[in-house]
């Protein structure tokens, strides 16, 4: 054992140009490590992806497990297709998930740039961690809190401050945020901003705590200003890792649910209802649902999900000069 | 207010800035807190208050006495540990190990290898294809679902190999000089040297599994089995069925259980922070 | 058409994209070949599994009288059955339940209860049903159960039900009677009516106000009362206009029969598929009752005595908004359920300390006039057919489960007030509730019936299990009776001021496009009551969008 190792290590470099049997030999012992792996994702990913399948029947409760499914072809797809409610869900995914994408990256960034500024430590560690801590509180306590302090109603704080602050006027109506389809999509991505910037600037720290100081030292030197230091050393730094955020983050912009579905309701459906949340309404809200036509729309929205990641892959390869694998 | 003088005493030009700075940071702390303070005023409050209150109107701990004292909410209480425990261990052990196979680039398959991790990023069987699937491993109405159900994320697999990356390819080569198996390697080079990622990924795979509320609601039936989460949102959302009750104001006990949820992070986190930063600073903004 | 076009284009993209995308799936293509030769193989041996389950049955059954369970009987309960929840006193039902049916059986019969979640009850039973978990018996809610009785799954309990010992004790027949199908077949069994929302008021704020439960006798009382809530200071906190008429949980519920949070402002609207007297099927959403009951609501909504919130409150907000504390911006008027649900906010109120009596309305004349508030469809229970075309088992089954239910004595107690000795008992003793001020001391002789302090919380009692014994269909015959409790005399009111909500309907279509029906309604109604938006025009757009699949759905339910 010991001898053979001996013999394949002082290859070095030259492995490559070995015999595949030998090159497969020489790394047995990786192949064993990455059994396990193997198996769990098999059974857990692979085996459920054989359920696809049934996206060409029509597959109830009771019809899916005695065998009796019916096969319907195309039809589940064609329903899809020509029900208005799932193109507005489809069309509301992408523009919601990428813009909440952007925006919370962007505040992310922001905030860590300043953040990094701050003199002292101690408040600076407090201020990480109150931030931090809205990212452990599930979406229902959020929205649960959100729209008590949103409420139309006299107990409503927001609208209390805004008629305190004569933004409201005597005659206007206290404004129904959650309900409204010109605020709901502001308030969906102010509320996104309030969960998640502060686990997003963790990634944005770490790289600014990476920047050489001698950065810094000379532009004080040529007699920068904090902005110019900003805007030429900070920025200029981060650029690779917002890029990276991103792209990694476009490739599952069609998985959003929960966030939507603890905030909306029907008054906003034209502006809110994404895919995530349209499956859930044909399987949960209907007695006896057609397994069948969830499983279909799952279905496109992985072929969708396949085509963007295909996308970022090839934008990861131009930016980073690899894959996102 | 004190580092302010200091500053001012130092630089006097950038006084202005810090001012700003600090006020911005004020103004967001509170903006964080003001919610989070509603629900810590409510879960110490006897009464139900709908309404915002700074302090609350009879003081009580009565509601964490009950979580603690009842069987039905810390017995979820209580699997929500062990299954966070866990399903961490699980999780950064295949990721671990599926990272650190995938680094091996003069490995034969290893690209068919990333390509299969990757599918299963972009398809799945959707949920009831999973439900069967889970049915036959019998893990329906079984706390371990929580504990396989996360045991494997491509993502947090991703950035464990991006760290693998950056640990400098010389160690590699003179321990395989030495001898040393690619699990003796492992073990002796690579676990040691990514305590940072380990504990930021761990962090994040703990923090998944204890926040997991669908899962429990797909799979898990009894009562008992279910996890704090969950028992937390059937307490805080559900509509028309009288909850049994306790001894406390059901409003108080749900803002509670809101605090006890988030509580174990927030005592973890300060003790996580430097190895969290420098984790993630390593694995995905190494290039 | 163009659409038509769109979907085949895009039909045919899917199949290219797929045929694609099976580069990466090549190595798939066998292992599904695998999976379908597994399941066929599974499905084979599920077969073989049930016809040995038959033979073994048949066999059993070849002396049919003397079938006995040896198994035990599975059951599927939601939230609806209170002493299988944890902290309730489970061991001790279960255990007296199984002694009870056992000595009625003559021999050992055991059940074991599967106690889900009400909220996710219907879905759960949904995934479980397609794992292959059937019970034996279950409780499905009226929707559900009109969507799983054609499907061939329930057992017909029809001469079971017409042959069962409580059918001269029955006082309101005609409740499962009019569950049975157009050929006499019944799958369902309820022994009680299904129960609604009454309308309740502070008494403070009457006072307040200077008025009387008793004077609210129609609508424009009501709206009256609802305005002075409004623009008066009904909580006394100084400030006048803080504070709203009408607080609901939703303006249109999930559940049938929908209305039921705002039965004074429906009224004889309704917003759904209604069963006409001359039984035919018509949209009650296209009807000027509907269109007046949308009107009134908008002008409450719009004039601000309806709690703006309502549209998107869940229950437990309105809840909470209801006996909050502080009283800035609560309700005077909330409709929510009878019975246990009076007890609770009456309770809740208390504990929160808002000093008012909680009345329950009289129906207005209006709401008179259809009857009364809704009663909703009652859940049923129901026996899962094993289909093996032998009804040895279910009728069993209904023996050991079902019919003891009614028996008016152990069982019936067992399911209306729970265990003896851990919900109620009849020895001499004295009870204490309540804390502080409101802490009183009641002595029961012996032999007294009573029910004893909750596990969770010794300060409150026990007060049902499962059954209302006001709302049963046949009274305990042993006279137990909980009469000092408000829980009963919160239903006993609303028994007498109901009526019976309008039957769910049940057809493909309705299966099929329900939501895409429900998602119209809810557009009409947040349109013209929260946007104040024209009703004729909302009405319209409602014909637009659904009028094709709601012609459809009435033409398969006239053709039933």
């Amino acid at each position: 054992m010991f001898e053979k190792k001996k013999v394949m290590t002082s290859a070095g470099v030259e492995v490559r140009k070995k015999p595949l049997g030998l090159r497969i030999w020489t790394n047995r012992g990786y192949y064993v490590m990455f059994l396990p792996v193997a198996i769990f994702v098999l059974i857990l990913n692979y085996w459920p992806m054989l359920g696809v399948r049934y996206s060409f029947y029509k597959a109830t409760p009771i019809t899916m497990n005695k065998g009796t499914n019916e096969f319907v072809g195309f039809a589940n797809f064609t329903k899809l297709f020509e029900t208005d409610a799932f193109w507005n869900a489809f069309q509301n995914t992408l523009e919601l998930s990428i813009m909440k994408l952007l925006i919370t990256t962007a505040t992310a960034v922001i905030v860590s740039i300043f953040l990094n500024e701050m003199g002292n430590l101690l408040a600076k560690k407090t201020l990480q961690t109150i931030i931090y801590l809205p990212h452990f509180m599930s979406w229902a306590v959020v929205a649960s809190v959100a729209s008590l302090l949103l409420s139309p109603s006299v107990t409503g704080m927001v609208n209390g401050m805004l008629r305190d602050w004569g933004v409201l006027g005597e005659a206007d109506k206290n404004i129904y945020f959650l309900a409204d389809k010109e605020m709901w999509r502001p308030i969906f991505y102010i509320i996104n901003i309030w969960k998640e910037t502060g686990w997003g600037t963790i990634i944005f720290l770490a790289t600014l705590s990476g920047i050489n100081p001698e950065q810094y030292e000379a532009a004080d030197i040529d007699g920068a200003t904090r902005l110019q230091k900003m805007r030429y050393i900070t920025m200029p730094a981060l650029a690779n890792t917002i890029l990276t955020v991103l792209i990694l983050n476009l490739a599952k912009v069609l998985n959003m649910f929960e966030s939507v579905f603890v905030l909306y309701n029907d008054a906003v459906y034209d502006v809110s209802d994404v895919i995530g949340t349209y499956i859930y309404r044909q399987t949960f809200a209907v007695a006896l649902p057609n397994y069948g036509y969830s499983t279909a729309v799952g279905l496109f929205r992985s072929l969708v999900g396949c085509l963007l990641f295909v996308i970022c892959n090839w934008a990861s390869k131009k930016v980073r000069g690899r894959g996102i694998v | 207010m004190a580092e302010k003088v200091v500053y001012r005493a130092k630089k006097k030009k950038i006084k202005l800035f810090d001012i700003v700075n600090y006020i911005v940071f004020i103004l967001i702390g509170l903006l964080i807190m003001v919610p989070i303070w509603k629900v810590i005023v409510d879960s110490l409050n006897a009464v139900g208050v709908y309404q915002f209150r700074l302090w609350p109107d009879q003081f009580t701990v009565g509601a964490y006495r009950t979580i603690l004292e009842e069987e039905s909410l810390i017995r979820p209480f209580l699997n929500s540990v062990w299954t966070t425990v866990l399903g961490a261990l699980l999780g950064l052990t295949l990721s671990t190990l599926g990272g650190y196979v995938l680094i091996q680039f003069d490995m034969p398959g290893r690209g068919l290898f990333a390509t299969f991790l990757t599918i299963t990023m972009i398809f799945s069987g959707g949920m009831i294809p999973e439900y069967l699937v889970m049915k036959e491993l019998g893990l329906t109405n079984n706390t371990w679902i929580l504990v396989v159900k996360h045991g494997l994320s491509v993502y947090n697999l991703v950035l464990m190999r991006n760290f693998f990356e950056g640990i400098p390819g010389s160690l590699y080569e003179s321990a395989r000089i030495d001898g040393c198996t690619p699990m003796g390697i492992f073990f002796k080079i690579v676990l040691p040297l990514s305590k940072a990622a380990l504990a930021s990924i761990g962090l994040m795979f703990a923090v998944a599994v204890w926040n997991d509320y669908s899962n429990v609601k797909i799979y898990i039936m009894d009562p008992l089995k279910v996890n704090f989460q969950y028992k937390l949102m059937v307490m805080v959302a559900d509509g028309d069925t009288p909850n049994t009750t306790y001894g406390v104001a059901q409003s108080t006990l749900h803002n509670a259980g809101i605090i006890m949820a988030i509580l174990p992070f927030m005592l973890l986190y300060p003790f996580l922070q430097k190895y969290f930063v420098k984790g993630v600073n390593i694995g995905a903004v190494k290039e | 058409m163009k659409r038509k076009v769109l979907s085949v284009l895009l039909t045919s993209a899917m199949v290219m994209s797929m045929a694609a995308c099976g580069s990466s799936e090549t190595t798939e293509a066998p292992a599904s070949n695998d999976a379908a030769a597994s399941t066929t193989t599974d499905s084979a041996a599920a077969d073989t599994k049930a016809d040995a389950a038959a033979s073994t049955d048949t066999a059993a059954a070849d002396t049919e009288t003397a079938f006995q369970l040896t198994e035990p009987i599975k059951a599927y309960v939601d939230g609806t059955v209170n002493y299988v929840k944890e902290d309730s006193g489970k061991e001790e039902f279960v255990s007296q339940l199984n002694a009870a049916i056992s000595e009625k059986m003559g021999y050992d019969v055991t059940v074991e209860f599967t106690a889900l979640d009400h909220s996710g009850y219907t879905d759960a039973v949904g995934r479980m049903f397609a794992g292959g978990d059937y019970p034996d018996v279950m409780i499905m809610n009226a929707g559900m159960f009109r969507q799983y009785m054609t499907t061939g799954l329930l057992w017909n309990m029809a001469d079971a039900y017409d042959n069962a010992e409580f059918q001269s004790r029955l006082t309101a027949p005609g409740l499962n009677e009019s569950l049975k199908d157009k050929d006499g077949a019944l799958y369902g069994f309820t022994p009680a009516i299904g129960g609604g929302c009454p309308t309740y008021v502070k008494k403070a704020w009457l006072d307040a106000v200077g008025m009387k439960a008793e004077d609210i006798k129609t609508y424009d009382d009501f709206y009256k009362m609802l305005e002075a809530f409004t623009t008066g200071d009904p909580d006394g906190n100084g400030v006048n206009g803080d504070t709203y008429g009408f607080i609901s949980a939703g303006l249109y519920g999930e559940e049938a029969p929908h209305i039921n949070y705002l039965p004074d402002f429906w009224q004889d609207g309704y917003p759904g598929l209604l069963k006409g007297e001359d039984g035919v099927w018509y949209d009650g959403m296209q009807t000027e009752a509907t269109k007046n009951a949308l009107l009134r609501m908008q002008e409450a909504y719009q004039a601000g005595v309806i709690d703006p919130v309502s549209y998107t409150a869940g229950t437990k907000e309105a809840r909470e908004k209801y006996w909050s504390a502080d009283q800035t911006g609560s309700a005077g008027v909330f409709c929510y359920w009878a019975g246990s649900w009076y007890d609770n906010i009456a309770t809740n109120l208390e504990k929160n300390g808002v000093e008012t009596e909680l009345v329950q309305l009289d129906p207005i004349a209006e709401v008179a006039a259809i009857g009364g508030y809704l009663n909703r469809e009652s859940p049923v229970w129901v026996i899962i057919d094993d289909g093996d075309g032998d009804d040895a088992r279910e009728q069993a089954i209904f023996d050991a489960f079902i019919e003891p239910m009614l028996d008016g004595d152990k069982c019936q107690t067992l399911w209306t007030y729970g265990a003896e000795g851990t919900h109620w008992s009849l020895k001499a003793e004295s009870i204490t509730t309540g804390t502080g001020e409101k802490e009183k001391t009641v002595e029961y002789a012996e032999g007294e019936f009573h029910c004893l302090p909750t596990i969770a919380d010794p300060t409150t009692l026990f007060k049902k299990n499962h059954i209302d014994n006001a709302a049963v269909i046949a009274p305990l015959t042993n006279g137990y009776s909980n009469t000092t409790d408000t829980v009963a005399a919160s239903n006993t009111h609303f028994v007498n001021n109901c009526v019976d909500a309008p039957q769910a309907p049940s057809c493909d279509t309705i299966t099929n496009e329900g939501v895409a029906i429900t998602d119209a309604i809810k557009a009409v109604i947040s349109t013209v009551v929260v946007e104040g938006g024209d009703v004729d025009a909302a009405m319209q757009t409602y014909v637009d969008t659904v009028g094709s699949i709601v012609e459809q759905a009435l033409s398969e339910l006239n053709a039933q």
